[in-house]
């Protein structure tokens, strides 16, 4: 039986460009099952850049503030008065100087019990939220430690807090109609006229109560008012290597009576704290996009099993063709990889583009997270291939004589 | 050197083929089918419904094993060959049309012609500029850059038989490639794979229309998994 040789090698091939080329023809054939598909991935993959992006412009811009604040400030409070009687002591700027060498007094708020107002027509009810605080000759260096400016006319000076002027923080100036300085205008606190001598800019994240916050002379303010010369406030400097010892001694300086009340804080920890906060926050809803991202390959794979069962007669004409059992495997692979990459392309697209859109509402630095723009698309191209995998193997098992029959 | 007389085996040869199916007990479709298509035959398989001519040519196109005997493509066994060497040999000296035509709803006729091809590794300008001289050849040369959608059904199926001829098979098998069409169209189909038979096509049709089945040069007759006549017209 010589002519029972084995057959001639026919081998089947297939260019890498055509298993390229059949993989795209899958996709563009059902453009908008495709598009469904690859959203899935697209909004994975555009949370977690956008995520990333919004967090570090927003951590960039603490960074900012914390370096322009300093780290060498402390703010002292009188507390809540929730345990005790939170007050500090009348003499308390002086003494804690006086007392701590590490310590530099710079300034102190003094609550006023007055209401301000535009003039005496409007009734003392209407006050608008603002309130009066009252600082002495020596803390005229108030903006320093608070990280404030001003926005038009001036700070108090020696002279100014001897005498019924008033500066205004942002929002009390629009409560009380003070949009300019020309014609010299003047408030009402409590029945005494107040010239307005300055504006201070808006306070976005630290202080925002002195935005509401009307200040006057410590010395107008007992004479008109009666205000006692108990801080509610005080505004300090410390040597860094000193502020831990500065922070135990400080609460018995300033309140023997309840040391536990007194609440030191440096401005910037705030600051540090939310910087904290958002990264957590970050996380968890890192970890919500990876989630949907998930969601989204199993998508993928739902889709591509599908699609194996209903192009049964392509995949049968395919091997009737020569296409062999990897042949067929690839194809599917490759294209529920290329189906995944477009949504990763896509999302990466619509994330950098969510980043940007911030950073130009928020005027902000736009931060663009390289790293986790090739987490992206990595994840995106791994998912592909693995949501692939599945129904790659279920097309390739089908029998050819099985697939080119019409389905039962 | 020496004149050697050499026999030119058979285009195909089933020998002994039988299958049977899993089942309780099991399903014995063929029951030892013996047949021989030489060169340039144009065969009707003809056979009603359940009889078996669909596996047979699942047996012929090595679409699948039979469970015993020997498919025999040029001489060579192919039964025992591996999925590569196989899906090699359907894609090399096999040609295929189905009833449903199975073309890809996406490529034009050209490119769907031009998958032919696609398997043997040649470059997409020489798959196209073959799928156009094919196409012509089967009376579809004002149609190359229709897709499936805007084509009748006659049409739809030229387009498969063009892909068919491509990469110039041993033999093309077609099943019920009439199927799906009306009388009129069935006609014309049944004309063109005569004409491509007097080019020197070698082709299988199964049918399970006799009248169709008369038409053709040699008919097999099958029933019951089994070879009842098998004839060759004399004209």
């Amino acid at each position: 039986m010589t002519e029972l040789a084995t057959a001639p090698n026919h081998r089947s091939r297939l260019r890498l460009v055509d298993v390229v080329s059949q993989a795209l023809l899958g996709l563009t054939s059902r453009k908008l099952r495709t598009a469904l598909t690859a959203l899935g991935i697209s909004i994975g993959i555009a949370s977690l850049i956008s995520i990333q992006g919004i967090t570090e412009a927003n951590q960039a811009e603490a960074r900012a503030e914390i370096d322009a604040l300093g780290s060498d400030f402390l703010f002292i409070t009188a507390g809540t008065g929730i345990t005790e009687e939170a007050e500090l002591l009348p003499y308390a700027p002086d003494m804690l100087e006086t007392h701590l060498d590490a310590l530099e007094y710079v300034a102190a708020l003094y609550p006023v019990d007055a209401r301000a107002r535009k003039n005496e027509l409007i009734p003392e009810v209407q006050t608008g939220g603002v309130t009066v605080s009252a600082i002495t000759s020596t803390g005229l260096d108030l903006l320093e430690p608070v990280n404030g400016s001003v926005a038009f006319g001036r700070f108090h000076d020696a002279t100014s807090v001897e005498v019924p002027g008033v500066v205004l923080g942002s929002l009390a100036a629009e409560r009380l109609g003070i949009r300019h300085l020309v014609g010299h205008p003047t408030i009402n606190i409590s029945g005494h006229q107040f010239a307005v001598i300055g504006v201070l800019n808006e306070f976005e994240t630290l202080n925002t109560d002195l935005n509401r916050t009307a200040i006057v002379g410590l010395s107008v303010a007992q004479e008109l008012f009666d205000t006692p010369d108990t801080p509610s406030a005080i505004y300090a400097q410390v040597q860094p290597e000193q502020l831990d010892e500065a922070r135990d001694l400080i609460p018995a300086q300033a309140n023997p009576a309840a040391p536990g009340e007194v609440a030191v804080s440096r401005p910037t920890e705030a600051l540090e704290i939310r910087e904290v906060i958002d990264e957590t926050f970050a996380r968890i809803l890192q970890a919500l996009a990876l989630i949907v991202l998930a969601v989204g390959g199993i998508g993928i794979a739902n889709i591509m099993v599908i699609s194996v069962i209903e192009r049964r007669g392509e995949i049968g004409l395919r091997r009737s063709l020569g296409a062999t059992r990897k042949h067929i495997a690839s194809q599917f692979v490759i294209e529920s990889t290329m189906l995944s990459l477009l949504g990763g392309v896509l999302g990466v697209v619509i994330g950098v583009g969510i980043v940007l859109g911030y950073a130009q509402y928020k005027s902000f630095a736009a931060v663009i997270p390289w790293y986790w723009l090739s987490v992206g698309v990595a994840a995106a191209f791994a998912l592909g291939a693995i949501a692939g995998l599945y129904p790659a193997w279920r097309a390739s098992r089908l029998e050819p004589a099985e697939a080119v029959r019409p389905a039962a | 050197m020496s004149w050697r007389v050499t026999e030119v085996p058979a285009v195909l040869e089933l020998r002994g083929v039988t299958k049977s199916y899993d089942g309780d007990p099991p399903i014995e479709v063929l029951k030892g089918i013996d047949l021989t298509i030489e060169e340039g035959e144009l065969v009707a398989i003809v056979g009603p419904s359940g009889s078996g001519k669909s596996t047979l040519l699942n047996m012929m196109g090595a679409l699948d094993r039979p469970t015993s005997g020997d498919v025999l493509i040029d001489g060579a066994v192919v039964n025992g060959l591996g999925d590569s060497s196989l899906s090699g040999v359907r894609g090399r000296r096999l040609g295929f049309v189905f009833q449903q035509f199975h073309l890809l709803a996406g490529l034009t006729a050209t490119e769907n012609v031009a998958t032919g091809l696609l398997y043997h590794g040649s470059s997409a300008r020489e798959r196209k500029a073959q799928a156009r001289e094919a196409l012509t050849r089967v009376g579809l040369g004002h149609r190359l850059d229709q897709k499936p959608g805007k084509l009748s059904g006659g049409e739809r199926q030229r387009v498969a038989i063009a892909r068919a001829l491509l990469g110039d098979p041993a033999i093309v098998l077609a099943d019920e490639p009439t199927g799906n069409l009306d009388s009129t169209t069935t006609g014309e189909i049944v004309e063109l794979f005569l004409e491509l038979n007097q080019q020197g096509s070698t082709i299988v049709m199964i049918t399970h229309d006799p009248d169709l089945a008369r038409s053709m040069p040699r008919v097999v007759e099958i029933l019951d998994g089994e070879i009842r006549l098998d004839q060759v017209a004399t004209s």
